[in-house]
């Protein structure tokens, strides 16, 4: 028999059918309670990655765009604080100026009112000495023409008017 | 091997008993092993079962692609695993177990069976030229197939398939074979002489099985990559 010096047996076509079926569940059995549940796993995987990825490239923009309007907000404030402070230089030197005019307004006012009234003093006392010096000489016209006067006597005349105007004066 | 088969006759067709239950305890140890590594499947992964199966499938998959477009190999994946996992267990049973009863081995290599590697090579070479026909239509697929480079290479081609047929088929059974008939020789050489003879063939029995797990493992994947050879050169017009 041929097959029988081929392959040292006489061919069993019956065992041949019987690993055609035999394979052909073993396949089938381990893609229905492997193979599926392998593929499905591998599948997640693969999602899960690609998610993974892009989550992290999201999440990874956002914290950009985070850093970057901190870092505005942070310069503005930093604008805010110069300019506060600015300001409240300004103010302050305003305030200062303000302040160190009206004492100086108020200095000159001062200064000028005592002027004024030292003037005033000056000029009320001027004309006190002048009606003074005016009755006087009219109280020493009316001696003079009251008594004839002696040089001797007019020494201690003079003096006694003298003495007369001190004493008015102090009653003054 | 053993000259005594135990078979029985249905319907004008030979069983051959002994093979036919070693090929199912080699299909039952591939299903239970690898329903068992795939359970309880994490995305993220936590077990060594899980990462011995990711491996052995990435390997498949890779032996399977060889040099396929993604899109092509994506339906031959799971043929690819399970003949590459299904052959590999094959030629390592026959090393660790044989059963006899009544001078009939029952549990041994199934590959040492040529018609078990003949259905295998069966299946490939069906499977290719059913790709070609679904791939390139089937005047594409006859032309791609059978015509090129020349008109005239017809015969050459329908031959070509044939010996492509035999050689994938008469390859991975002459390995294991052989190694078995050469496993049976030390063994009952072993045992002719007593202690002697034990003591000294043991070493050789050894050193031969081990040749034998590495020769079981180079012929699963050589199985599976020249199936993915004899696929991509189906579909791909040259």
């Amino acid at each position: 028999m041929l097959s029988q010096l081929v392959f040292g047996a006489e061919l069993a076509y019956g065992t041949m059918l019987y690993y055609l079926v035999l394979f052909l569940v073993l396949v089938l059995l381990i893609k229905v309670f492997a193979w599926k549940p392998i593929n499905k796993m591998l599948n997640e995987r693969t999602q899960q990655i690609v998610s993974d990825i892009d989550s992290a490239k999201q999440k990874h923009q956002e914290a950009d765009s985070l850093a970057k309007q901190r870092q505005d907000e942070l310069n503005k404030s930093h604008d805010e604080a110069s300019t506060i402070i600015t300001n409240a230089k300004q103010a302050g030197q305003k305030q200062q100026e303000q302040i160190v005019s009206d004492a100086q307004s108020d200095a000159q006012t001062i200064k000028d009112n005592a002027h004024k009234s030292i003037e005033q003093e000056r000029q009320d006392v001027l004309a006190n000495t002048k009606n003074d010096v005016a009755n006087l000489s009219i109280e020493i016209a009316s001696k003079i023409i009251q008594k004839e006067l002696k040089a001797n006597d007019q020494k201690a005349l003079i003096d006694s008017y003298i003495e007369g105007l001190g004493k008015q004066n102090e009653s003054r | 091997m053993n000259d005594k088969i135990s078979t029985f006759f249905l319907g004008g067709l030979t069983f051959n008993i002994g093979n036919m239950v070693a090929a199912t305890v080699a299909a039952a140890i591939v299903l239970v092993i690898v329903v068992w590594l795939s359970r309880n499947l994490q995305v993220r992964p936590t077990s060594k079962k899980q990462a011995v199966l990711e491996s052995i499938i990435d390997f498949s998959n890779t032996t399977t692609r060889g040099s396929m477009s993604d899109s092509d190999a994506a339906s031959f994946k799971l043929y690819g695993f399970v003949l590459f996992v299904l052959i590999f267990v094959s030629n390592q049973l026959g090393l660790m177990l044989q059963v006899d009863v009544n001078g009939v081995t029952y549990v041994k290599s199934p590959t040492a069976d040529p018609m078990f590697t003949m259905t295998l090579a069966l299946f490939t070479i069906a499977l290719s030229h059913y790709a070609g026909v679904k791939k390139l239509g089937f005047g594409g697929y006859f032309k791609n197939t059978y015509l090129e480079p020349f008109v005239f290479w017809f015969p050459l081609a329908l031959f070509e398939e044939f010996s492509n047929f035999l050689t994938l088929g008469l390859r991975l059974f002459g390995v294991i074979y052989a190694g078995e008939i050469l496993l049976k020789l030390v063994g009952g050489l072993a045992f002719s002489n007593g202690i002697v003879t034990i003591i000294g063939l043991a070493p050789i029995e050894l050193i031969w099985q081990a040749f034998s797990i590495f020769l079981g493992a180079i012929q699963a994947y050589v199985f599976v990559t020249l199936t993915s050879v004899y696929i991509n050169g189906k579909i791909s017009a040259e």
